[in-house]
């Protein structure tokens, strides 16, 4: 009987080829290690976020008389309100932590680059999404910080020369951010998930174009591949046992570590709260911001901050494969950057000034700098591994790949 | 123009900060019996809400807290038991006296640093300056008066408000979360089902990934 169905609609839909093809063939490197696991977790948390952000959505009001009192009402009176409510709010954070791992691993490996590069732009693209989002679903709450964080967010938009007070009027739909601007965050949090989820399917059709890059950074004989199913399903499940672990140790027992107490307080246009941070997600690139003392100086370079990603394909001029794993310094560029990435984040939790603004200018002009010693560094470094002859370890993969990306 | 003032107000806000200041605020153990609980309601139906409301708790919700239907009902004072526990004092009339409304307490042990331990300070945190003003060390300046009486309680008194104080604070911190304790109670039985779930997954994964040579 089940055979038959699917025969039916085998004739009518290419459904067992499309199993086959993209999962129980698709060819995976069997070398993948755990830092592999990051894309699965995000579309994972992705779902999790939808399905949660849509029931809460049904007791939520985007009113600024009543949303704060209709989170309580979730919180309080309806039935598991409080899980839906903070499997959303840590959801939030996970998301976040794991796409930065996932932007690490992909940096660290230098699977960005060829042929790589549409996967690291739509990955870009979805970051995008991904921060207009969160930074729209934190106004809902209309908590002190939500309301403030906006505020101060949307105001940065009047920087743009000569219409900046029409574009921050434009995007508030008011003087200030209020009621219309609640609503209009409302109707674009729940839309920019349809946005996230497209682009997350043209990644994936691109992933599955390409296949995966692997720590070796080049293309393994076909013997080195395994299927993905039941190897990696296998191996993604027991990623996903460990991250719901942790998940729900936040969920269950420190739902609000990832809530500012302000945030507790509902919205007062007419007070100020004494320390206006954005979420943790958001603090290297606030940091940034403030370190320039020149409004549209500064919001250029936080955008910039963001989008330089996306040149990377560009900047890392070295075709030695395996990323940082056989090129010494790219690798020492790779842990400057991320520790520089969490001075910024330092700098941008702190009230500014004093030797914190100095920290942040240091760490800023150390972040940019480090993409633009990339082009050189990179050519340099090719040479000089070259000159001094490849690692065993590097020419035997070399050796043994039948088409190295190198000499595409 | 109008940018420049928006982003001088910007920069205003977040050095208000170092303005402001922390206090430092008592280290205390908050207890969450029953009867601490308990007895922590009645402070704060009694003293703290002549003035505050608890409007996201229902008077139904003190049942939890171990009141009998009856109490619930004297406390109500002929409001319905779905009914949210508000100020006895009206917005207005409290605006007149004291140049604001007194804030909700329902989620105040969530909305300041430190919590119960900053509501417990709060509490024991008034005294007499030299011209025999009351101000408090943790919100100087504020329009609360000093209710227990703190300020000018002997060492004998100053024990017992102590007491008070910590039941008033562990029973806000009740309020503000009530439902920590189903969440933790579950959250033991979820937690252990994953890490039993995990250990699977990964001896299935070990056996799957065996095969391979």
């Amino acid at each position: 009987m089940a055979q038959r169905l699917i025969a039916w609609i085998d004739q009518r839909f290419p459904l067992t080829t499309f199993i086959k093809r993209e999962l129980t063939d698709y060819p995976t490197p069997r070398n993948l290690s755990y830092w592999w696991n990051f894309g699965f977790l995000a579309g994972f948390i992705l779902v999790i976020q939808i399905i949660s952000g849509v029931f809460l959505a049904m007791h939520y009001k985007p009113d600024v008389n009543l949303a704060f009192d209709s989170v309580q009402h979730i919180m309080r009176e309806v039935n598991y309100g409080w899980l839906i409510r903070y499997i959303h709010s840590t959801g939030a954070s996970a998301f976040f932590a794991v796409i930065y791992i996932h932007m690490a691993r992909t940096l660290y490996y230098g699977s960005y680059r060829a042929p790589r590069e549409l996967m690291w732009w739509s990955g870009q693209v979805l970051l995008i999404l991904l921060m207009a989002s969160a930074f729209m679903g934190y106004l809902l709450p209309w908590g002190q910080m939500s309301f403030w964080g906006a505020q101060v967010i949307t105001s940065l938009f009047g920087a743009t020369p000569l219409i900046g007070d029409e574009v921050v009027l434009w995007l508030r739909g008011d003087f200030v951010v209020g009621d219309a601007t609640l609503n209009r965050f409302f109707a674009l949090h729940y839309l920019v998930p349809f946005f996230i989820v497209a682009m997350v399917i043209i990644h994936l059709v691109a992933l599955h174009h390409v296949k995966s890059s692997n720590p070796s950074g080049i293309n393994l004989a076909d013997k080195d591949n395994i299927p993905f199913h039941p190897y990696f399903t296998a191996k993604d499940f027991f990623g996903l046992g460990v991250f719901l672990i942790i998940f729900c140790g936040f969920v269950f027992f420190a739902p609000e570590f990832f809530i500012e107490v302000a945030n507790n307080v509902p919205a007062d246009p007419l007070q100020t709260p004494p320390h206006i941070v954005p979420e943790w997600y958001f603090l290297p690139f606030y940091a940034i911001l403030r370190a320039i003392p020149d409004t549209l100086g500064g919001v250029v370079a936080m955008g910039l901050s963001i989008l330089i990603f996306a040149a990377m394909p560009f900047l890392d001029r070295s075709r030695i494969p395996g990323g940082a794993r056989f090129r010494p310094f790219y690798r020492a560029l790779f842990y400057i950057f991320l520790l520089d990435v969490l001075v910024l984040t330092y700098a941008g939790s702190q009230a500014p000034g004093g030797l914190v603004a100095g920290v942040d200018v240091v760490a800023t002009v150390i972040y940019f700098a480090v993409f633009l010693v990339l082009p050189p560094l990179s050519v340099w470094e090719e040479r000089w591994l070259r000159a001094r002859g490849l690692p065993p370890a590097l020419r035997d993969l070399l050796d043994s790949a039948t088409e190295p990306e190198a000499k595409r | 123009m109008r940018s420049l003032h928006a982003f001088a107000g910007f920069f205003l806000l977040v050095t208000a900060q170092a303005v402001w200041g922390e206090a430092v605020l008592k280290d205390v153990e908050i207890n969450h019996d029953p009867a601490t609980l308990r007895r922590g309601a009645e402070t704060v139906t009694s003293v703290c809400m002549s003035c505050h409301s608890l409007k996201y708790l229902r008077y139904r919700d003190l049942l939890d807290v171990g009141f009998s239907r009856a109490e619930v009902e004297a406390m109500s004072m002929g409001n319905k038991m779905g009914d949210p526990l508000l100020a006895m004092t009206p917005a207005d009339i409290a605006q007149q006296s004291y140049g604001r409304v007194p804030p909700d307490l329902s989620l105040m042990a969530k909305a300041r640093t430190g919590g119960a331990a900053y509501i417990y300070s709060l509490l024991t945190g008034y005294y007499q300056d030299a011209a025999g003003q009351v101000d408090n060390h943790v919100f100087p300046g504020t329009a609360m008066p000093d209710m227990l009486g703190w300020s000018s309680a002997d060492t004998q008194q100053r024990i017992e408000i102590e007491t008070q104080s910590r039941e008033a604070a562990a029973f806000l911190q009740w309020a503000a979360d009530p439902r920590a304790a189903e969440r933790k109670g579950l959250g033991y039985y979820v937690v252990g089902y994953l890490i039993v779930l995990t250990v699977l997954l990964y001896l299935v994964k070990r056996r799957v990934w065996a095969r391979l040579h």
